[in-house]
């Protein structure tokens, strides 16, 4: 709910100083490579902000991108966004249940007009009406709809919700479309990742918290400060790319060593994300790292791409079929063709 | 992992470069009284190019160690004015790292707000119980502090 | 769909299927053409015609002495981009995944910055052929529209290779299906333009060859 107090108000009651914005605002800048002067300037707007009123909507999703958000492991520098944000309405998060919390979320709406943050994760179901997910009788579209009416911004997290992501895969039985295709007439912010990396979401939220406007995106719709390079220039296995020294399986010497995955299908070269160099869980470790190829997982359609193990330089689709089947035809096409000529010529000697 | 770890030649040579830049920066805050933060994170940096970069700078009279959302440690370098600054997060884990040029980094001073609303509890504090009984404000400190 | 998905999809497919169908068609078409029996008897001493043929593609590696002088650019210039081709195509780590997605095929390949360096010489090296057409009244008077066109579907594909590995100008994913657009490309027009020497080069040398040799009575 809306409150009056500041955020620097509100950790003093708790025995926690300014200092921690000045903290939290290091960390994130540097996180999202904005200018010192900047950093600091975000330090003094989040201190004097109000707490921001969020309503998460969860449609067709795992929960993996609540997983990923609240995977953070105590009382740390992280976990400050949980401070600066009131969590008005979460379905796995929120210990109310039926009316009460359908109340909760219209009470915070009308409260905060035109000011709240509408988080969603999971895509919306358009076939059939929309009947293949819905809540409290709604069906997710309508919900949408109602709830961004007067929001200041939406985010989409996950991939499903910034694009289809896997309802949405082939054949895309339930109709699944993007929040970015439903939403038109206010800012949508794309957090893609299956799920996204944590400081990515929370990093979002501050900086519309701190400066009241959308960082800059790329063509996707994604903040370019977490999306702006792909994981192949960032990696450390890089070098091995560039030497030339390729694991060809996964249990090979070559994978042991460290080698580079491209043969094994990695997608790192086509991959917007930061798991490069944030990485996960703390900075422990990214799929990389953990031995597995990227899979793309940012990006959109990322399941329909032609196989996670597919090299990247690889065709995709039936082209060892259409080849073959090309062979046969040309081998017919080009013996007849000197059959035709060897009779034509015969019979010019015999003529 | 870093490839590059092991060749001390460049690693030096980038650590110069910012050491210059440093010096320069120190000249601003010496004349002008402007303020420099180089991030560290930010530069193409491995362990061994901090390293030199710590080495040229050396260690000062005053080291601070913070527990303001996890640790943070505030160290002056041989050079006054110029401080190192390292945050972590939950445990050991480095989350920023800074080399600020200022006469004292902006964590370290109490901020104005937090120095009034302080002041309004220690007044409550003298007239209610005494100066010694800590408020429940600070009881409620969630580990934080 | 992305641009890079139709590239790796149904342009590099049909382009392989129009590849190899005419391929097969057209050498197909040429080798069972068969010749008129040659009812002579040959001359004692003639050698025979596979060994004729094998010293002919050999001997027409290098220019006859007589105009090896006129010829060294061609020559050297030549052997350059065949072989910088062969090395891009066969040597780099990409290339020979998309053969051995295909057929299982595979070999151990070269450092990608080697490729990287042989792919830029290579380009040189096609330039300088154009260059050297455009300027040499005999070779531009011979020249056609087909012998450009040949040049630029095999110069298209290493320029956008290594304006893809080196990031040049745009994304990546957008240059590498530049780039497979262009072997697309390349593969299409190969069966039907002078390119098709790569096929036919040492067949019809070696038939050259055999039949000059051969000495009937």
């Amino acid at each position: 709910m809306a409150e009056q107090k500041t955020l620097g108000e509100r950790l003093a009651e708790h025995g926690v100083s300014r200092r921690a914005f000045v903290k939290y605002a290091s960390w994130l800048g540097s996180l999202m490579a904005l200018p010192p002067a900047t950093s600091r300037a975000m330090a003094a707007e989040l201190a004097k902000a109000k707490r921001q009123s969020v309503i998460w909507l969860s449609f067709q999703e795992c929960t993996g991108c609540t997983e990923s958000i609240t995977r953070s492991k105590g009382p740390t520098l992280e976990d400050l966004i949980f401070d600066f944000i009131s969590l008005d309405y979460h379905h796995t998060l929120q210990a109310a249940s039926g009316e009460a919390i359908e109340a909760a979320r219209h009470a915070a709406m009308a409260e905060n007009k035109g000011k709240y943050v509408v988080v969603v994760d999971g895509s919306v179901p358009m076939k059939d009406g929309g009947i293949y997910s819905t809540t409290a009788g709604h069906s997710n579209y309508d919900t949408l709809m109602e709830t961004v009416k007067d929001a200041f911004a939406v985010i989409a997290v996950g991939t499903c919700a910034t694009y289809g992501g896997i309802p949405k895969a082939n054949p895309n039985p339930t109709g699944a479309v993007s929040i970015g295709d439903l939403v038109k007439d206010k800012p949508v912010i794309n957090i893609p990742g299956c799920p996204p990396i944590p400081e990515a979401m929370t990093g979002t939220v501050a900086y519309l918290l701190s400066f009241g406007k959308v960082p800059e995106l790329d063509h996707l719709g994604r903040p370019k400060a977490f999306f702006g390079e792909n994981i192949h220039d960032r990696c450390y296995r890089r070098p091995f790319y560039e030497r030339g020294q390729f694991a060809h399986a996964f249990d090979d010497q070559g994978a042991r060593d460290g080698w580079c995955l491209y043969e094994l299908g990695c997608k790192g070269p086509v991959t917007y994300n930061a798991c490069a160099t944030m990485k996960w869980n703390g900075g422990v470790s990214f799929p990389i790292q953990s031995g597995h190829g990227c899979l793309g997982c940012s990006e959109p359609d990322f399941w329909d791409k032609g196989g996670f193990y597919v090299p990247l330089s690889a065709s995709i689709g039936p082209t060892a079929k259409l080849v073959g089947g090309a062979a046969l035809a040309g081998a017919v096409a080009g013996v007849a063709a000197a059959a035709v000529a060897r009779h034509r010529k015969s019979s010019l000697n015999k003529g | 992992m870093n490839a590059d770890c092991g060749h001390p030649a460049p690693a030096a040579s980038l650590a110069d470069a910012v050491f210059a830049e440093l010096a320069h920066a120190l000249a601003r805050l010496a004349e002008t009284g402007e303020e420099t933060v180089v991030d560290l994170r930010s530069l193409p940096f491995g362990p061994a190019d901090l390293e030199a970069l710590a080495e040229k700078l050396g260690t000062g009279e005053v080291t601070v160690t913070l527990a303001v959302a996890g640790r943070s440690e505030v160290r002056e370098t041989g050079w006054a004015g110029i401080w190192w600054v390292r945050h972590f997060g939950d445990g050991e884990d480095v989350v920023a790292e800074e080399v600020q040029v200022t006469r004292i980094p902006e964590i370290l001073v109490s901020h104005p707000d937090d120095v009034a609303f302080a002041a309004r509890r220690m007044a409550d504090a003298v007239v209610t119980t005494g100066p010694q009984e800590p408020t429940a404000a600070d009881e409620e400190d969630m580990s934080r502090g | 769909m992305d641009l890079l998905d139709f590239a790796r999809g149904p342009a590099i497919n049909v382009a392989m299927v129009v590849l190899v169908f005419g391929t097969l068609w057209r050498l197909l078409a040429i080798l069972f053409l068969g010749k008129p029996a040659d009812r002579t008897v040959p001359r004692l001493g003639t050698p025979g015609p596979v060994g004729a043929a094998l010293r002919e593609i050999f001997r027409r590696m290098v220019p006859h002495p007589t105009f090896a002088f006129a010829e060294r650019f061609s020559f050297f210039n030549g052997w350059v981009f065949h072989i910088g081709l062969a090395i891009v195509v066969f040597g780099f780590r990409p290339h020979v995944l998309f053969i051995k997605n295909l057929t299982g095929l595979s070999w151990p390949t070269l450092p990608s910055g080697v490729v990287y360096v042989v792919g830029a010489i290579t380009l040189v090296s096609l330039v300088a052929a154009l260059v050297r057409r455009l300027t040499n009244p005999v070779q531009r008077f011979i020249s056609g529209v087909g012998d450009y066109f040949a040049w630029f579907v095999t110069v298209f594909p290493v320029i956008t290779g290594l304006v893809a590995v080196g990031h040049v100008g745009a994304r990546y994913e957008t240059l590498l299906a530049i780039h497979i657009l262009s072997v697309a490309l390349l593969f299409v027009w190969l069966p039907f333009g002078k390119l098709f020497h790569a096929f036919l080069v040492f067949v019809s040398r070696g038939t050259t060859g055999a039949f000059l040799a051969r000495r009937g009575v």
